[in-house]
C-alpha cells in the first residue's frame, strides 16, 4: 500500500511538472464520457425493470381485431365492450382497463384553474403496478364514483399538505371527493402505458374511476379510434357499445398454468367473435409480456438510439484525442520511465505506476463527466421533452458509470505507457 | 565476476549495419577498478551499456558471477540491475523535481525495501558523498558535481557489487572531477567492482586497469599499478 501511495505521488508530480496538457486530456476525456453518461442514463431508465420480481407476471392481451386484414396484429387499444368480454374471464389474478386524459383542477370555482393529467382507470391498477398510498385507500369497487386520487406532488400543489382525505376538489369544475394521496411513485419506464413513446415521463396527478370517466365523457389524450360511426362525444353512451377503440388492458398471471388457461381463453374468445361476424381477421393473439412491450411496439425511441450511436462514436473520437495526448505527455517523460527502468524498475513495475495515473484519471475524468453528464442530461430534457423525466442516478448507474470512466481511462493511459516502457533504455538516458 | 566471451553487437537500419562490438573477449574481477577507453564512437558505451544489461547483444556470451545473462525475462534483468549494478551517468540523470533523498530512494523502491531500511541506506549514502544536509534540496539546487555525488549515492544506496559509471566527471570542472574520482576510488576501496568510461588519460591511469577498446575490438588490457601503491 505504501508503495501505491508512492505512485500516486509520482503520478501528482508528473501531473504538475505539465499541467496544461494533462487538463486538456482530462477536459477532452470528460467531454466524451460526459455525453456518453447523458445518453446511457436514458437508456438505463428506458430498459430497467421497474418492477422486479412482478414485471413478469404482468401482460398486455390483444385478441379481437374488428377490422380485416391479413398477418396483421390486433389493436393496442381497446373498445369498452372488448374489454368487458376480456374481463369476463376469472383466470388472472388482477386485471386493469385504463387511458389517460387531461383536465383541469381547481379548489373553489374562484381560483385559477390548474392543469392536470388524469389517469382513468380500475382499482387493480394500484395493485398490479404496486402504487403505494399515504392516505386513504382506493374505490370500493369498479363502478362509478365521484372520488378521486391524487399524486402527493398534485395534493401538496393544490392544499399544501398531503393528509387531505375527505376533502373536495372540481375537476373540470365537477365535484369530486378525494379517497386517496399516493405516496412518493415514480415508475421508470412507466410501461403501464402502452400508447406510444411516454415512457419516461412522469405519472398522472389524478386518479379517476374508469366507469366516470366514460360518464363523464373523457376522451383519451393518447391514442383513440372507431371502427364505426360512433360519435366520440357520446363516450358514456355509444362510446360503451361501438367499436372506439381507446383502452389499454393489463392481466396479471402469477403462474405458467395462469398464462396458457389465459391464451386458450383469449382463442376461444376470438373464435366466438369470429363465429359473430365481429372478427373479420385471421386470429392472431398476442399476450405481451411487461418488459417486451417496448421492444413489440418499436417504441424504443429513434432519436435516442441515433443519439446513443453519436455519442458513442464521439466517445471514440475522444478516446482518441485524449489517448494521443497522453502518448505526448508519456514520450516527454520516457527519459524518466528509461531511468527508472535503469534503476532495477520492472515493466510490471512500472505498470503499477500506470495504475495509478489511470486511477488518477478516472477521478479528475468521472468528476468532470458526471458534471457534464448532468448537464447533458439538463440539455437532453429540454430539447425532448417527451422524455423529459430524469430521476436520480442510482447506485447501480453510478457504479456502471464508475467503470466506464476507469476503463476509458485505462484504453487512454494504456498504449502510451505501453510505449513509453519498452523504449530504448540506453537511447533515452543519452537524450 | 565479469567473463565475457566472443561478445558482438551490431547495431542495424535499413541501410547499413554498424558492428559496435566484436568478439570482445573479457575478463574482469571482483574489486578491480577498471577504465573503459577509446576514441569516440569506438564501443565503449556500448560495452558498458552490455555490461548493465541495458543493452542486448548479437552473439557470444555475458557471464555474470559465473551465469549466463543471455534469455533472462525482463523481471530477472530488472532484479540484477537493481541489487548487483550501479549506474552514474555523464549527465547525472536526476530527476529534477525529487528531492536528493527521494532521488536516491528510487531504486530502493523498486527493490521493495521497508522505510526504515531504505532511511538507514540513504543517509550512510549521503554520509559518504558529503551531502548529508543537502538531503531535502531539489537538484537545481545543487552544483554539477554535488548532483554527481547524489547520482553516486543513488548508485551505492542498493549496495552494488558493480559500479558502472559512463563518463562520470565528463561534465565537470577539473576540481570537481578529482573530488569525484576520490570518492570512486573510496568506493572501490571498500570492495565495489568499477568499470568507468573516460576519455581521460590521467582518470584512466588512476584506475587499476585500462582496457582500450578501437572499432569495436579489445585493443589493450593494461594493468597499472595502483595510484595509492605508487605513492607510497
Amino acid at each position: 500500500m505504501e508503495q501505491f501511495i508512492y505512485y500516486l505521488k509520482v503520478s501528482l508530480l508528473s501531473i504538475k511538472r505539465a499541467p496544461l496538457p494533462y487538463a486538456l486530456t482530462v477536459f477532452i476525456l470528460s467531454v466524451g464520457l460526459g455525453v456518453f453518461f447523458a445518453n446511457a442514463t436514458f437508456y438505463y431508465q428506458l430498459n430497467s425493470d421497474p418492477l422486479p420480481g412482478k414485471s413478469d407476471k404482468l401482460f398486455f392481451p390483444m385478441t379481437l381485431t374488428p377490422y380485416d386484414c391479413n398477418d396483421c396484429r390486433p389493436p393496442r387499444i381497446l373498445s369498452y365492450s372488448n374489454v368487458q368480454k376480456l374481463a369476463a374471464s376469472d383466470i388472472p389474478s388482477a386485471q386493469a382497463a385504463m387511458y389517460s386524459s387531461d383536465g383541469y383542477a381547481r379548489l373553489t370555482i374562484d381560483q385559477p384553474p390548474t392543469p392536470v393529467v388524469i389517469r382513468i382507470t380500475q382499482r387493480d391498477f394500484f395493485q398490479m403496478f404496486d402504487v403505494p398510498l399515504l392516505h386513504g385507500s382506493v374505490w370500493p369497487d369498479d363502478n362509478g364514483h365521484h372520488q378521486v386520487i391524487l399524486s402527493r406532488p398534485m395534493a401538496l400543489k393544490l392544499f399544501g399538505r398531503t393528509a387531505v382525505v375527505g376533502e373536495s376538489l372540481l375537476l373540470d369544475d365537477r365535484n369530486f371527493r378525494i379517497i386517496g394521496v399516493l405516496d412518493e411513485w415514480q415508475m421508470l419506464p412507466r410501461l403501464y402505458d402502452a400508447n406510444g413513446r411516454n415512457h419516461l415521463t412522469a405519472n398522472e396527478d389524478i386518479f379517476l374511476p374508469l366507469e366516470t370517466g366514460y360518464d363523464l365523457n373523457y376522451l383519451s389524450k393518447t391514442n383513440s379510434q372507431t371502427f364505426d360511426d360512433t360519435d366520440y362525444r357520446q363516450l358514456a353512451t355509444e362510446g360503451r357499445v361501438g367499436a372506439l377503440h381507446q383502452l389499454q388492458y393489463w392481466v396479471q398471471l402469477d403462474t405458467a398454468a395462469q398464462q396458457e388457461d389465459y391464451q386458450q381463453y383469449m382463442q376461444s374468445l376470438a373464435e366466438d367473435e369470429k363465429a359473430a361476424g365481429r372478427h373479420p381477421a385471421p386470429i392472431n393473439n398476442q399476450l405481451v409480456p411487461m418488459l417486451g412491450i417496448v421492444d413489440y411496439f418499436g417504441d424504443d425511441p429513434g432519436d435516442i438510439k441515433a443519439f446513443a450511436l453519436v455519442t458513442l462514436l464521439f466517445l471514440v473520437v475522444c478516446l482518441f484525442n485524449a489517448s494521443h495526448l497522453a502518448l505526448n505527455r508519456y514520450l516527454s517523460n520516457q527519459y524518466e520511465f528509461s531511468l527508472r527502468r535503469a534503476l532495477g524498475a520492472s515493466r510490471s513495475q512500472l505498470q503499477l505506476q500506470m495504475l495509478a495515473d489511470v486511477l488518477l484519471m478516472t477521478v479528475f475524468s468521472l468528476l468532470g463527466a458526471l458534471f457534464i453528464g448532468y448537464a447533458g442530461v439538463s440539455l437532453m430534457n429540454a430539447l425532448l421533452p417527451q422524455n423529459s423525466l430524469f430521476s436520480t442516478w442510482d447506485l447501480t448507474l453510478i457504479t456502471a458509470l464508475i467503470l466506464a470512466a476507469f476503463t476509458c481511462s485505462y484504453l487512454v493511459t494504456l498504449y502510451p505507457s505501453l510505449r513509453a516502457s519498452f523504449g530504448s533504455l540506453n537511447q533515452q538516458l543519452k537524450e | 565476476m565479469i567473463t565475457l566471451t566472443n561478445l558482438s553487437k551490431i547495431f542495424r537500419t535499413e541501410l547499413i549495419e554498424t558492428h559496435a562490438l566484436r568478439d570482445v573477449t573479457l575478463q574482469v574481477n571482483e574489486g578491480e577498478f577498471a577504465a573503459l577507453t577509446g576514441p569516440s564512437g569506438s564501443g565503449k558505451s556500448t560495452l558498458l551499456n552490455i555490461l548493465g544489461t541495458l543493452e542486448s547483444f548479437d552473439s557470444g556470451d555475458y557471464l555474470l558471477d559465473g551465469k549466463s545473462i543471455k534469455g533472462l525475462s525482463d523481471a530477472a534483468l530488472s532484479q540484477l540491475r537493481n541489487e548487483k549494478i550501479g549506474f552514474i551517468f555523464q549527465s547525472f540523470n536526476l530527476i529534477k523535481d525529487f528531492s536528493i533523498y527521494d532521488n536516491i530512494e528510487l531504486p530502493l523502491r523498486y527493490r521493495g525495501l521497508k522505510a526504515a531500511e531504505r532511511k538507514q541506506r540513504i543517509e550512510q549514502a549521503l554520509e559518504l558523498v558529503g551531502l548529508h544536509a543537502r538531503r531535502d534540496y531539489l537538484p537545481a539546487q545543487l552544483s554539477g558535481g554535488q548532483q554527481q555525488r547524489v547520482a553516486i549515492a543513488r548508485a551505492i544506496a542498493g549496495r552494488p557489487r558493480i559500479l558502472l559509471a559512463d563518463e562520470p566527471t565528463g561534465n565537470l570542472d577539473s576540481l570537481m572531477a578529482r573530488q569525484v574520482m576520490e570518492l570512486l576510488e573510496q568506493i572501490n576501496q571498500q570492495g565495489c567492482t568499477i568499470l568507468m568510461v573516460t576519455h581521460d588519460p590521467d582518470q584512466a591511469r588512476r584506475a587499476g586497469r585500462n582496457i582500450q577498446i578501437i572499432d569495436g575490438q579489445l585493443h589493450d588490457s593494461t594493468m597499472y599499478e595502483p595510484l595509492a601503491t605508487q605513492s607510497a
